[in-house]
């Protein structure tokens, strides 16, 4: 292949290195108002009353909007008030926007709308959450409007549970003649992406909603604002220019509706709400936290028997994104392992934290952590290398995974291989211990991951293909550049399938939801799994229409022509031929006549079998394939002071194949970084108010270059036969086992059993001394 | 952006600094000196710090001065923290301010800024506080020259209008041997856990702590704990212990018992570089 597989250099990559690049914030307006909000200072309080009178009198104050008469949002349920009414269920949530002339005023103004709370009993963890007698977070829950796969349980904090039965657990029990159980946990976080959320939004005249917002889901803001406020879809446009960073936290509905009801409340003029670092951090929706148990049961050589396993997910205030990441963390619950008796219940519960979006992974490195760990329990019981344990119990074609899905050679990649490909990485011939001196110790932790993207069963994606005068060819797809170049590999896919120069291909780097043919969401590393198929049609399309009027031209049968470096030629003999640019916008005889016309190129993608799950088995399929990896993580570890070193990081991926080898590396040790700052450093400290301590990157301090490890990238290859070239999702999966290879590798090191994150140095000292 | 408006202004004499925060004291202006306006942009924008008059010092000549004078190094106040570590005329200072925040920020943090800053860590101070430097102030009253250990209490006393515009340091602690370490509550980036400065001259050591309690000291009780000649090692660290200063701080960087068992590690290191309470 000639352009597959090169590191072709992205091809926003010139403005992003000088500074050219804009994104939301970028984009000015003439008469742009600024929109501020006030937060809630308390993780949970009755609202008593809200006084505007002395904030309306400040200059420059255009409109104050509080919560009364708007309607309830969210994603699969609608419990959110856009801004907050009768009461604040957590620390930072939007209460009122002041409409200003400039920021400084709307801030003067928000600092005096005067609000009298009373002060509510907290609910800090999905634990506390799920007793008996806990207070409530939302008292109607029963009253929600709801998808119908939504089942949440009213008189509860349950917003949603999600049950995996399969197989008969007696019969595992039985079977088993080694139990090991762990209890873990671990509390929200945030993405940290360097460009925080910001939206602008307008209402024209003739009552065109438009709105430019930093975000990875821009049809679903369409989509959503339209449902939510009776608007008709076909007027509300959505610009996304590029993207500075956004790990799933922007796939969240959220900025958008209150710029739009900020637009609205002054006559349609262009508002931009924009996140202040803090805002960004408390307001909006952060990386879920997740109590877990988890218990496995084996037979004496190591084969898995049975799992059982409660996930509690920190769903925060409000359910939103978070029931879908608390089925996502059910279908895959087992990790990738064989296990013919699986019970798994997952509940979303409510808490007074910050809801949550998705993050990286979807419950993936989550989920990983409480397994992974449990498993390291079991080969320690069982006194089995842990590498060894995980390879006997692999998945494997003509396996099932827990929500009974028959496992075949393209749907699932190869584990065996991953984990043989890491153990040579790694030097686990060396052993996983290595004493350097009486303090310091080299210690290496393992793990392995699974995961298959559950997105909507009718997702779409589409891409158009138009031509210049000179043959090159323009590429639009809805795809939103995140920062992943992902529109730079669908170049390289387009290159690749018509044999044609990468740089012929302008594609378009923005989004816009009227002219941009619609992407679901850019999330789930789907980009280029579907895009890229959407792409290929799109490319058969062009070459079909593009053969036939060279057919006339060449006056030779279809079926004898081949395309390549931008011509149209007979396979016999290329030098009969005609360009593209010839034939793209019609071809011309020497006397005027002209044939054929504008060509464009047209092609879409919708994942075919997916099922919604049985809501009493978790019977069905939730996602097209599985990308399978292991990982290893190696620390110097200070036996005295409980400190460590990041030392090595390895994973190890079944890819399918490489479209863009470095921007595939890129992807796989950027996510391993963030992996290993999750593990290693990141939370949200609260107070007994449910008050974010840290919300601020002074305090809250995602992970530096210079306290990374080595990064040790391999992958195997074993194509899905569904996707473009047989690539799998790659753009999530070198997180996965970071926080749990870690936490193995540390509680060898320490000898104590690490069960939360962050992995600090004082958490392995309060473990040791049993007061965690 | 600082969501509220000020005056700016840069004097180039220390005198003219000095009238001009009166002037804008006697307006209400409520002045404040600033220096690398780190502290004054990070804080300000989030209304922790406020004026309506902010008199930037760094063009005055005497805060940029690296200079030794009859026996004693002169640093400027208004040095910053990487013009300090690029010089290394005093390798503890180095050592220590080398630690402080991110490259990029001690590009403008000033060693004058650190110490009278709000962020209680003030971490450039320690090497001060062990060498017992002599802090040469102005203010309305003129030039004074103060022992640190006399004026500098939690925090430096400075009266109203005064600032810190040099620092200067017996040579002879120069190139004493020194220990510096600093511990956070993950990896190489982050406020102190807890940072440690000691130093050791006329066969005894000092030590000099920030992060453990809200302000930055240097204890003689601790001191005279650690030089004591009877008892092992760690028989004097716990004696040590025994005599720090409270409150402890207690927050999201890390718990008052993780920070003490961080603290008796970091004094087992100290004696390991420089073995305090030995007869020679």
């Amino acid at each position: 292949m000639e352009v597959i597989g090169k590191s072709v250099i992205r091809k926003e990559a010139q403005d992003k290195v000088t500074g050219q690049a804009q994104y939301t914030h970028d984009y000015h307006t003439s008469k742009k108002l600024s929109g501020r909000v006030v937060l809630s200072p308390y993780g949970h309080a009755r609202i008593l009353s809200i006084d505007t009178t002395d904030a309306r009198k400040v200059p420059g104050v255009r409109a104050i909007i509080t919560g009364e008469q708007l309607p309830l949002t969210g994603e699969s349920m609608r419990d959110r008030p856009p801004l907050a009414t009768d009461k604040v269920r957590y620390h930072g949530e939007a209460v009122a926007i002041v409409v200003a002339d400039t920021p400084n005023q709307g801030d003067l103004a928000a600092s005096l709308i005067q609000i009298q709370y009373e002060v509510l009993p907290v609910v800090h963890t999905p634990t506390q959450a799920f007793q008996q007698n806990s207070p409530l977070v939302h008292e109607h829950l029963g009253e929600y409007e709801r998808e119908k796969d939504v089942y949440p349980v009213p008189g509860t904090n349950i917003a949603h549970h999600v049950k995996i039965r399969k197989g008969n657990m007696e019969k595992g029990w039985g079977e088993s003649s080694v139990t090991v159980e762990g209890d873990y946990s671990f509390s929200p976080s945030d993405h940290a992406a360097m460009e925080t959320r910001s939206s602008t939004a307008e209402i024209t005249p003739d009552g065109t909603i438009k709105i430019i917002t930093s975000s990875q889901a821009p049809f679903m803001v369409k989509q959503l604002i339209a449902s939510y406020f009776d608007e008709d879809i076909g007027k509300i446009v959505v610009d996304t220019p590029l993207v500075g960073g956004a790990y799933g936290g922007k796939a969240s509905v959220q900025l958008e509706i209150l710029a739009y009801l900020s637009s609205r409340a002054v006559g349609g003029r262009a508002v931009e709400i924009f996140n202040e670092r803090e805002q960004d951090m408390m307001m909006s929706p952060s990386h879920i936290g997740l109590d877990a148990k988890i218990k496995i049961g084996a037979d004496h050589s190591g084969v898995i028997k049975a799992m059982e396993i409660q996930f509690l997910w920190d769903g925060g205030a409000y359910s939103d994104k978070a029931i879908d990441l608390t089925r996502a963390g059910a279908v895959d619950c087992t990790g990738p392992y064989k296990v013919d008796h699986v019970w798994c219940d997952s509940y979303c519960m409510y808490t007074n934290h910050t809801y949550a979006a998705p993050f990286r992974g979807f419950s993936h490195s989550e989920l990983s952590f409480a397994v992974e760990r449990t498993l390291d329990l079991l080969a320690k019981k069982l006194n089995m290398d842990p590498l060894e344990l995980r390879e006997r119990n692999a998945i494997q074609p003509g396996h099932t995974t827990p929500t009974r899905v028959l496992l075949n050679q393209s749907n699932v990649g190869n584990l065996q291989e991953c984990i043989s490909k890491l153990r040579t990485l790694i030097r686990w011939e060396e052993g996983p211990v290595r004493e350097i001196n009486e303090r310091l110790v080299r210690v290496k932790g393992v793990s392995c991951s699974w995961k298959t993207s559950t997105i909507d069963s009718n997702a779409p994606s589409g891409v158009i293909l138009t031509f210049n005068r000179d043959g090159s060819i323009n590429l639009m797809s809805g795809v939103v550049e995140i920062g992943t170049g992902t529109k730079t590999v669908l170049a390289q896919i387009l290159a690749e399938k018509l044999k044609m120069d990468v740089d012929k291909i302008h594609v378009r780097m923005t989004v816009d939801t009227q002219t941009t043919p619609e992407h679901w969401k850019t999330v789930a590393s789907r980009g280029i799994y579907m895009a890229g198929r959407a792409l290929l049609e799109a490319a058969d399309d062009v070459i079909a229409q593009l053969k036939e009027i060279a057919s006339i031209v060449l006056r030779a049968p279809i079926e004898d022509l081949e395309v390549a470096h931008m011509k149209v030629f007979t396979r016999d003999d290329p030098r009969i031929s005609v360009d593209f640019k010839d034939i793209c916008y019609g071809y011309q005889y020497p006397n005027g006549n002209s044939i054929g016309g504008q060509i464009i190129g047209r092609g879409n993608f919708i994942l075919r079998h997916l099922s919604h799950l049985d809501p009493e088995t978790g019977e069905g399929n939730p996602g097209p394939e599985w990308t399978v990896a292991a990982y290893g993580v190696e620390v110097e570890f200070d036996r005295r002071d409980l400190t460590y070193r990041l030392i090595k990081a390895a994973s190890v991926i079944d890819i399918g194949i490489v479209l863009n080898e470095k921007a595939a590396l890129g992807q796989v040790m950027g996510a391993m970084s963030m992996g290993l700052s999750f593990a290693g450093r990141e939370t949200f400290y609260y107070d007994e108010f449910g008050r974010v301590l840290n919300p601020q990157l002074r305090t809250y301090r995602p992970i530096r270059y210079g306290e990374n490890p080595e990064y040790l990238v391999d992958f195997v290859y074993t194509p899905d036969l569904q996707a473009a070239y047989g690539a799998r999702g790659v753009g999530e999966h070198g997180l996965l086992g970071m926080p749990s290879a870690l936490g193995n590798a540390l509680s060898l090191a320490a000898n104590v059993s690490l069960h939360h994150l962050p992995l600090t140095p004082e958490l392995i000292w309060k473990t040791k001394a049993g007061n965690v | 952006m600082l969501p509220f408006s000020f005056e700016y202004e840069r004097p180039k004499s220390f005198q003219e600094a000095v009238t001009r925060f009166q002037q804008a004291d006697q307006s209400g202006k409520e002045p404040m000196y600033i220096s690398g306006a780190t502290e004054f942009l990070t804080l300000g924008r989030i209304n922790q710090v406020y004026t309506e008059a902010a008199i930037d010092v760094k063009g005055i000549p005497e805060g940029k001065v690296i200079q030794f004078d009859q026996g004693y190094l002169v640093l400027g106040a208004n040095l910053t923290l990487t013009e300090l570590e690029e010089a290394n005329v005093f390798p503890l200072l180095t050592s220590t301010s080398k630690q402080i925040a991110d490259h990029t920020a001690r590009g403008k943090i000033t060693l004058g800024g650190n110490i009278c800053g709000q962020i209680f860590y003030r971490e450039a101070v320690l090497p001060l506080l062990l060498a017992d430097s002599q802090m040469v102030m102005v203010g309305p009253e003129g030039v004074k020259v103060k022992p640190i250990n006399e004026i500098f209490y939690e925090r430096l006393l400075l009266q109203k209008g005064e600032f810190l515009i040099q620092v200067a340091t017996d040579t002879r602690y120069l190139h004493a041997p020194f220990i510096s370490i600093k511990r956070r509550q993950q990896w190489d980036t982050g406020y102190p856990l807890i940072t440690i400065a000691a130093l050791k001259i006329d066969r005894k050591v000092r030590v000099a702590i920030s992060g453990l309690c809200p302000f930055p000291f240097r204890s003689n009780e601790m001191e005279d704990a650690l030089n004591n000649l009877e008892g092992s090692p760690q028989e004097k660290i716990q004696n040590a212990l025994a005599s720090i200063p409270s409150p402890i701080l207690d927050d999201v960087e890390g718990s008052s018992e993780y920070r003490l068992f961080v603290l008796q590690n970091l004094l087992l290191d100290v004696y390991e570089a420089l073995k305090f309470g030995e007869r020679e």
